[in-house]
């Protein structure tokens, strides 16, 4: 009985809630972040392995690829944040009106893309962005009277073509938070407002975008990370990991090639530092500016 | 009700002309988004060969259309046959671990955003800080751990490791943290237990949260690759992308297959997404709080 | 209502569809497209007998699917009294072949016979799965394909991940192409890898094509390509195709800027190397590149050559433009043959392989590009009978056979080039597909006049540079300074060395 009252009481509970998280970090968390940061600091080859100091870091501040790489995920990061949360938020409101009719069919279709194995997504996108006359973007292109265009081959057409394929493949998926998040509002909230005369827009910046808050940081938090370690829709979209001038070169693309293709494990895991620092500290500021992590009244 | 209320303006001449506007907007927006799979949808018709030739055309002529690709798939051929052995196993731990993730992941979730204990903001850190690492540094250190576990070539060992999903208890902590505190105390003065309440009042209200990560876990478990191909052995062990991959080799594709087996491997996540899509329309009622 | 419908609906689709699948894999192969021949051919009663059969077995035969059902899709192979092998591949039809080679190892030694389990995983994935598992110390299996770009990495482990295959391939060794035995060196000179091919390059024309726009029959052009010897004398018998077709949408050939091949052509020819080899240093300014990349230019800017869509050849972009005959000629290893055959089955008959043009008469003509090695890994439990299985199925001639007919590799063992059933085999679909058997131009080339550029721990940043940057600088402007381009290539790669 009293193990029942200690394991009951209010103090105890939160931990229990949060010990399977606690027993995942210990077991598969802690040794293999110590493990990676340590192998930061060191040159690994298949033989032997060698304690180098900051050396990798240093070499990294040097190296213009991977600087090249750093400024394609930032710029590939801000603009999926202006194109994937305030449109994604949009589009919820608008389904979560009466105004749309038939809306599980545009729910259903709008988050097909992200089911679609990205294998074939892939080829699909290289296909209609190829720099031959029978890609879409050069069929219309060629419509509108501009004949073809390497699309693939230069820099802002290049990020043109990731954007394209991430509000592809995530808007769908962002709307779904969002709706999710709609549904936590207290309905009765809006009656109050349609009581005092409120405008639909008025509506939408005095009570859904405060009260959707919470669900906006988590979009805002995951995509800050997803922009920054985007990868796979570049190795998409120009089938494999190298493109003309590293235009779609990304962080992890780099980490990618220097780890796995190069099997230099140490600079890769310092490139992989380098990005967990980069992401934790925009993510912390806007986490703390936003007060995620005042305590509750 | 709100409800009501807006079902009684529904047939006043601007509602409708915002109807047909709202409507035909996201008529076109699907229209876009469509396309790509609708030419894939069309290409997995057609041989492999003429997605080659003529590249992604969208070709309604029906006389140049063939089930080839669908029969051979269904065939019972060895291909077809491996086919369905991944299917089945991506079924068998994508239903596993997305029951075990959203169950783990509501709880833990729950315990950071109801209560205020010394750990809180640590704990929260850490789940945040997790979401950040990318895992192909972590991927040689967590192989030789679960090895160490006897874990490897086992689903226990795909599944475990991800079972913890930081993005999961985030998702869970925000749409938690937006529900009224008072159903808490009101609870707690009725005398529910702190676990009765966690089980029977705030996860009911929680559903539209279920039903999102519900749909966002089964995209992730149905589509891993990397994870599971290192902790796998062996062809009948494999998950369907893992299979479908093999498809692609330096010395060619075979987009007959290929094609065909992506289009019908959408079905099953399409499935529960129309399953759980419904508990997101159930959210709140007014005056939730009252009860 | 309805959306719950449809949902039901789908879900007792899929559960069909399952079941399917389960029922046909109890039944093996063989077996269930019988069944569906029958069905499909005879009526309705054969359907019936034929179901209630099916249930029949079911409920005897519950066992028996079982075992069939773990049986078929690991493609294991060989005697289950045997030494058991694990072997990894990427291409599916690799782990074919060692299987049909165990079972023919099995009868020529009943006192060793073997088993082996092939299992084909993602192209990508499998080298990671390889390099992570030997370096975990455990995991690794016996025998491994690498891909050659892959294979720096792997051979760094030298004889601690390796097992070295000098005694197991000496008897094979005098008729091996020299090159491609190298090219699968460690940096201590021990054989690590068997190659499946030579990967020889050729020149690749379409006949049928040229003749056409040029008003000749297809035998003088065939006699006009068969007098190209330099690249001078290729040059002016593009010239005169440009003249006759008189299209500025047609071109001779198209040049790369996401690929090497053409770099390693000029550098066989001048028996240059770019790596250094394991020496080292890498020295990209060399006089081969170029020569190469300025005459290219000059290609480029006069209208003979385009710019490969999507930067090479071997790309669903470049398929199309084959076949929409927009270039007619361009260079690449043999293994391309079964890209013709495979995505473009339309251009049979129209192609003519031949050898490459050089620089100067006397040159080697031709380089070995891409390729497979494959391995034993120290982790093995049968080290020496694996290498020695792995060297038998891949440099003897019932393996150099299998390799050819179902591969449809130029196999790197001399001895059987020249065998007129093998060479000249009429069923080979491509000998049936070309119109000059390939092997007689590998004949004619022959393995001493095949160079070789090598794979060191260099060669991905070399390539990578080359690819991303490099060729799209001087190719995409043809009027960019070779000398700079080659200057800014040296520095990025002097960064890593």
């Amino acid at each position: 009985m009293k193990t029942k009252n200690f394991l009951y009481s209010q103090k105890v509970a939160p931990y229990v809630f949060v010990l399977p998280f606690i027993l995942s970090f210990a077991v598969f968390w802690v040794y293999p972040l110590i493990t990676a940061f340590t192998m930061s600091f060191q040159k690994i080859t298949a033989t032997k392995t060698a304690w180098v100091g900051i050396a990798n870091y240093t070499k990294l501040l040097k190296d213009k690829v991977f600087l090249i790489a750093v400024a394609n995920s930032a710029k590939y990061m801000f603009f999926t944040l202006v194109l994937l949360i305030p449109f994604p938020m949009i589009f919820a409101v608008l389904m979560d009106s009466n105004i749309v009719k038939a809306k599980g069919v545009w729910k259903a279709i709008l988050y097909m893309p992200a089911l679609t194995s990205v294998v074939i997504s892939g080829t699909l996108f290289r296909l209609m962005f190829t720099e031959y006359k029978t890609g879409q973007m050069n069929l219309i292109s060629q419509a509108l009277g501009f004949g073809t265009y390497k699309w693939l081959k230069n820099g802002w057409s290049g990020m043109l073509a990731l954007l394209v394929l991430a509000c592809w493949r995530w808007t769908g998926v962002n709307m779904l938070y969002f709706l999710s998040g709609l549904k936590a509002i207290d309905t009765s909230l809006y009656e109050a407002a349609d009581i005092d005369g409120a405008t639909p827009i008025q509506k939408f910046f005095r009570v859904t975008l405060p009260l959707l808050k919470p669900t906006t940081i988590y979009v805002l938090t995951i995509s800050v990370y997803a922009g920054l370690a985007m990868f796979l829709e570049s190795y998409m979209l120009w089938a494999g990991n190298s493109s003309p001038n590293n235009i779609g070169l990304t962080i992890v693309g780099y980490l990618y090639k220097r780890g796995i293709e190069k099997n230099d494990m140490g600079y890769a895991c310092a490139v992989g530092v380098v990005l967990l620092i980069v992401a934790l500290i925009i993510n912390f500021a806007q986490l703390i500016m936003n007060g995620t992590f005042k305590k509750e009244d | 009700m709100a409800k009501d209320k807006h079902r009684d303006l529904s047939h006043s001449p601007s509602h409708i002309v915002k109807s047909v506007l709202g409507t035909g907007f996201f008529v076109i927006l699907c229209a876009i988004i469509a396309f790509p799979i609708l030419a894939g949808l069309l290409a997995s018709f057609r041989p492999g060969t003429e997605l080659i030739r003529r590249g992604l055309a969208i070709d309604l002529n029906p006389t140049t259309m063939t089930l080839a690709n669908y029969k051979y798939l269904f065939g019972g051929n060895a291909d077809s046959i491996k086919y369905f052995m991944w299917y089945k196993n991506s079924l068998l731990i994508t239903l596993t671990s997305v029951v075990l993730t959203l169950i783990i992941c509501y709880f833990v979730a729950y315990g950071l955003t109801m209560y205020d204990f010394k750990l809180r903001n640590f704990l929260f850190t850490l789940v945040i800080a997790t979401m950040m690492v990318p895992f192909e540094i972590l991927m040689l250190p967590m192989y030789k751990e679960i090895i160490k576990l006897h874990l490897i070539d086992t689903y226990a060992g795909v599944i475990i490791t991800g079972l913890c999903s930081a993005s999961t208890i985030f998702f869970f902590r925000q749409y938690l943290s937006g529900l009224p505190k008072e159903l808490l105390s009101a609870a707690r003065i009725d005398g529910a237990n702190e676990y009765y309440i966690s089980v029977k009042i705030i996860l009911p209200l929680a559903k539209p949260a279920f039903a999102s990560m519900g749909i966002l876990c089964a995209m992730g478990a149905w589509n891993a690759i990397l994870w599971p191909l290192l902790v796998l052995k062996g062809a009948e062990k494999f998950t369907l992308p893992i299979g479908l991959n093999t498809l692609l080799t330096p010395y060619g594709n075979n987009y007959d297959v290929l094609i065909a087996g992506s289009m019908f491997g959408i079905l099953p996540i399409f499935i529960i997404f129309l399953l759980f899509q419904k508990y997101i329309i159930d959210g709140m009622t007014a005056g939730a709080v009252k009860g | 209502m309805k959306k719950k419908l449809v949902s039901i609906l789908l879900c007792a689709a899929m559960t069909a569809t399952l079941l399917a699948g389960c029922g046909s894999s109890a039944d093996t192969a063989a077996d269930s497209g019988a069944a569906e021949e029958t069905t499909e051919a005879a009526a309705e009663e054969t359907t019936e007998a034929a179901a209630e059969e099916t249930t029949e077995a079911a409920a005897d035969e519950t066992e028996e699917a079982v075992a069939a059902e773990e049986e078929i899709p690991t493609s294991t192979f060989g005697d289950a009294n045997g030494t058991h092998l694990e072997m990894w591949t990427f291409v599916e039809l690799h782990g074919q072949h060692y299987g049909k080679m165990a079972e023919i190892w099995n009868e020529q030694n009943p006192d060793r016979t073997i088993e082996i389990t092939c299992t084909t995983y993602p192209y990508g994935d499998m080298h990671t799965k390889l390099l992570t598992s030997l370096e975990a110390g455990t995991g690794a299996p016996d025998i491994c394909d690498v891909e050659v770009g892959q294979y720096p990495n792997v051979v760094a482990g030298l004889d601690q991940w390796l097992v070295p295959l000098d005694d197991a391939a000496s008897p094979y060794m005098a008729t091996m192409v020299p090159a491609r035995m190298q090219t699968y060196q460690g940096e201590d000179g021990h054989y690590y890898g068997a190659p499946y091919h030579v990967g020889a390059t050729a020149m690749y024309y379409n006949v049928a094509a040229m003749s056409e726009a040029m008003g000749i029959s297809q035998d003088e052009v065939i006699a006009k390509i068969d007098a190209v010897v330099t690249w001078d004398d290729y040059v002016a018998l593009g010239e005169e195709y440009k003249t006759a077709i008189a299209d500025d949408s047609k071109y001779w050939t198209s040049v790369d800027t996401g690929g090497v091949d053409w770099l390693w052509i000029a550098m066989a020819e001048y028996g240059e190397d770019w790596t250094g080899g394991f020496e080292g240093p890498a020295n990209v300014q060399l006089d081969s590149v170029k020569n190469m990349l300025s005459m290219q230019q000059e290609w480029l800017k006069s209208g003979l050559a385009q710019i490969s869509p999507d930067g090479h050849v071997d790309l669903e972009a470049g398929f199309q433009n084959i076949m929409d005959h927009n270039i007619v000629s361009f260079p690449k290893a043999l293994w391309y043959m079964s890209r013709f055959t495979n995505y473009m089955p339309e251009e049979s008959g129209n192609w003519y392989i031949a050898k490459c043009p050089v620089f100067e008469v006397g040159q080697k003509c031709s380089v070995g590009i891409g390729g497979t090695g494959t391995v034993v890994t120290q982790q093995s439990e049968a080290k020496e009978l694996a290498a020695e299985f792995l060297c038998w199925a891949k440099m003897s001639d019932e393996g150099e056979q299998n390799i050819w007919d179902t591969l449809g590799f130029d196999v790197c063992n001399t001895a059987q080039w020249g065998v007129d059933a093998f060479a000249h085999d009429d069923n080979n679909q491509f000998n049936q597909y070309f119109i000059n058997y390939p092997y007689d131009v590998l004949n004619e080339i022959g393995m001493d006049n095949i160079g070789k550029i090598s794979v060191v721990a260099i060669s991905p940043t070399i390539n990578e540079y080359a690819c991303t940057t490099t060729l799209n600088e001087v190719l995409e402007d043809p009027d960019y300074s070779i000398d700079d381009a080659l200057q800014e290539f040296q520095d990025a790669v002097d960064l890593e060395q």
